[in-house]
């Protein structure tokens, strides 16, 4: 071989890779509106991304899995959690979270209230971007789907917390009661118990429908009717009842303060 | 050193070696931060510090390169630069940028976007900073009248970079499209143009360390820079896989950045049989150590520690995980900060005064201690990643509960991050050492002793 040809060879190369590159990059265009919801960006998702810039959120989260590896993963973070529990979070993330027990805790972002609404508008149509079913299982941000593990440590700081939310939160994380060695409030993970996500509207739809016997009349019941009495209403399935008594123990109505199951109702409202 | 304006690249690298020992402070101020709790967090928190890290790393790097390229560049094209003035106002003009980016990101002056934080003022004097590089060292050359492929390779590295640079400047609406854009300057820097200029210093280094004959040695770098872009340019779709763009980039990016390290494993034989056909006979063995060394931890950090995860079946499990920080600190490191590295260690001697061609003990340790510290951590942020991986993704334990779990591993990056930056520490220190050579000094040593043969450029093309 020749210098010629060595040069040939450099030439040749870079012309065939740029050019499928760039015809790919034309055809990618072509694809991208249907594959982001373009026809659902609104200047307010707009403003929300530039939230997530002008506040560097991704020097320390991922988002579609790039950023900053010191938080968790936000992509599918709307549909784990609803509007009402983000807004709460982002007001102070203290509240909900404490470095004692993580050894890390998100400054708060002093956002106004304006952006916060935007921000999470934006990580909601982020988190419906077609992008080849990733994660490929959910990722969440505390606590655990494995039932057995030892992180539900007791309650710290967090639950001194005034905020129901963030007491209830903390709460379905302690043990006892370790609520989430059974449910997880990721959708589609199923564990001992049904996931939890999406509760307060599936709530409404059950106590709608012509199975349900129990006494609630409004989601916020159901959801207290199903910590106090888990039996009253039966989520279809083998592996979470049998003879019309639920796997779920029924000790919690005897066991925790009144003030606690106050507290886990509000934070499961939260999941819409 | 036979041109007197190649003195300007000792305050290139002069720069760069301070902006280095500031990336590492902000480094272990980043680790330390994995320990927790951190005393810091309402003034200096995570996301800034990380921020300014990177951007020093890639800062100082750039700034090797230019002054490296302010020396190659002379001795190729046989004249002096054209405008030493315009070298300096160019390293002031750069250096300002860059300090006034990390004092804006403390007070949170911040685009906010992975690696391309600048805030749009300093994006613009960057692209100026490089237009008036690119026209002093074009202007070198055209008034020379000749070239070789050696610095044409190099030179024309570091133009792709700046035009790169250009999608950067561009705000997207759609955050898949900016993801999409963001790669095009950083992948195709890194796997790409970057490349390139790290081709170009290394055939100059291997050309003046081994004697090796310099026809074959372009000859081949032709071919390795050919190589480099037929798989990396391909090669950036490992970073679409998960981002919102069309199916198909899956398998492409997984074939054809499976083959990028084919290219980094020829440098490494480029550089070894150099080494072995025309002897290690040159009295600064220190540079053959950080040029050999270099072409080699750019086949682990990056080739194999690149491989590793850019299977989308793999990287589909540990995308977003401490996974791609292992990858990413043995790459930098070893293809570009050893690369300039090498490139100033090859040229103190003929840069400073009252100095040993040969190196001093101070500069093993600080090449050994450096490269086992890198080792040592890339190994805690890998064993970290794989807990991570095996934890939070396939078992599903919570992530905050998984970094818990991963402490042992922080420790170990600490511990083996102080070796690294031991070293580091050693290197400045070499580097300040002794003074820069005077220009009167530069006059009388034009007979150094391993100085190449005017022989060398036989191969010029002129015109
Ligand atoms: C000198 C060459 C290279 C450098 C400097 C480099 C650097 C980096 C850096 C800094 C990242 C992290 C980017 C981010 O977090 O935003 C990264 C990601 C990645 N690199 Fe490289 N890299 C190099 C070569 C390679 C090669 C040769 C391969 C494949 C064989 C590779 C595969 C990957 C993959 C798959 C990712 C994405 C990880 C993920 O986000 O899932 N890299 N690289
Ligand atoms: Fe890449």
């Amino acid at each position: 071989m020749t210098k010629r040809q060595g040069r040939l060879f450099f030439i040749i190369c870079t012309l065939i890779s740029a050019t499928v590159f760039i015809g790919l990059t034309f055809d990618s265009h072509r694809r991208f509106p249907g594959l982001t919801n373009e026809d659902k960006l609104t200047p307010e998702i707009i403003r929300g991304k530039d939230v997530w810039h002008n506040n560097n959120c991704i020097n320390c989260h991922t988002l579609l899995g790039e950023g900053g590896y010191y938080a968790p993963d936000l992509t599918k973070i709307t549909q784990q959690r609803g509007t009402p529990y983000l807004t709460a979070f982002l007001k102070d993330p203290s509240q909900f979270y404490s470095e004692e027990k993580h050894r890390r805790l998100m400054p708060n972002p002093k956002l106004s209230d304006a952006e916060i609404s935007e921000v999470i508008a934006f990580l909601d149509w982020v988190g419906h971007i077609d992008n080849q079913g990733w994660p490929p299982r959910p990722i969440i941000v505390s606590g655990t789907t494995i039932p057995g593990t030892d992180v539900g440590q007791p309650p710290t700081h967090a639950s001194v917390s005034t905020d129901p939310v963030a007491q209830g939160e903390a709460l379905f994380r302690s043990s006892p009661p370790a609520c989430n060695a059974c449910h997880s409030i990721a959708s589609g993970a199923n564990l001992a118990g049904p996931t939890l996500a999406g509760l307060a509207t599936r709530a409404a739809a059950i106590i709608a429908s012509p199975e349900y016997k129990g006494e609630a009349k409004t989601p916020t019941d159901y959801i207290r009717e199903s910590i106090t009495h888990p039996s009253a209403y039966l989520v279809p399935g083998a592996m979470y009842s049998a003879n019309s008594q639920s796997f779920m123990p029924d000790n919690f109505a005897a066991d925790l303060e009144p003030q606690q199951i106050d507290s886990l109702v509000a934070y499961l409202e939260t999941l819409k | 050193m036979r041109y007197r304006s190649q003195s300007i690249a000792y305050w290139y690298f002069a720069v760069a070696m301070c902006l280095f020992g500031l990336q590492l402070v902000f480094g272990l101020l980043t680790a330390s931060k994995y320990l927790g709790p951190d005393p810091l967090l309402n003034f200096l928190p995570f996301d800034k510090t990380k921020a300014i890290h990177t951007n020093l790393l890639i800062v100082w790097v750039l700034t090797g390169f230019m002054g490296a390229t302010y020396y190659v560049v002379p001795e190729e094209s046989r004249s002096e630069i054209y405008s030493v003035k315009l070298g300096y106002i160019q390293l002031i003009a750069w250096t300002l940028m860059g300090v006034t980016a990390v004092v804006g990101y403390m007070f949170g002056w911040t685009a906010g976007n992975k690696m391309l934080e600048q805030p749009f003022p300093l994006k613009i004097v960057v692209v100026i900073v490089m237009l008036m590089f690119l026209y002093n060292i074009l202007m070198t050359i055209k008034r020379a009248g000749r070239w070789t492929v050696t610095e044409g390779v190099l030179v024309a590295g570091l133009a792709f970079a700046a035009i790169l640079y250009l999608p950067a400047l561009i705000e997207y609406e759609n955050y898949t499209v900016s993801i999409f854009y963001r790669w095009w300057t950083i992948h195709l820097w890194v796997e790409g143009v970057w490349e390139m200029i790290q081709g170009g210093l290394l055939a100059y280094l291997l050309i003046r360390l081994s004697g090796a004959d310099r026809e074959v040695m372009e000859k081949w770098l032709y071919v390795i820079v050919g190589l480099v872009f037929m798989a990396g340019i391909l090669g950036t779709a490992h970073h679409y896989y998960w981002v919102g763009v069309p199916h198909y980039w899956l398998p492409i990016g997984g074939f054809f950045s499976a083959l990028e390290p084919v290219a980094l494993l020829g440098m490494a034989m480029y550089a070894y049989f150099a080494m072995r056909r025309a002897g290690f006979s040159h009295p600064n063995s220190l540079a053959v150590h950080w040029t050999i060394g270099s072409t080699v931890f750019t086949v682990f950090g990056a080739g194999l520690l690149g491989f590793a995860h850019t299977w989308p079946s793999v990287n589909k499990w540990t995308h977003g995980t401490l996974i791609t920080a292992m990858h990413g600190h043995g790459a930098f490191y070893g293809a570009y900060a050893m690369t300039v590295l090498a490139m100033i260690s090859y040229t103190l001697p003929h840069l400073t005064s009252d100095r040993k061609v040969e190196g001093s003990s101070i500069g093993y340790w600080a090449f050994w201690m450096q490269v086992m510290g890198m080792f040592g951590m890339t190994l805690s942020f890998g064993t970290a990643g794989i807990g991570q991986v095996y934890l939070e993704r396939i078992l599903g334990l919570g992530y905050l509960d998984t970094q818990l779990k991963l402490q042992v591993h922080f420790l170990m990056l600490i511990a083996t991050a102080s070796v690294f930056a031991t070293g580091a520490a050693l290197f400045i220190w070499n580097f300040f050492r002794t003074a820069p050579r005077s220009v009167a000094a530069i006059d009388s040593s034009t007979s150094a002793p391993d100085l190449a043969p005017a022989g060398h450029a036989n191969s010029a093309v002129s015109g």
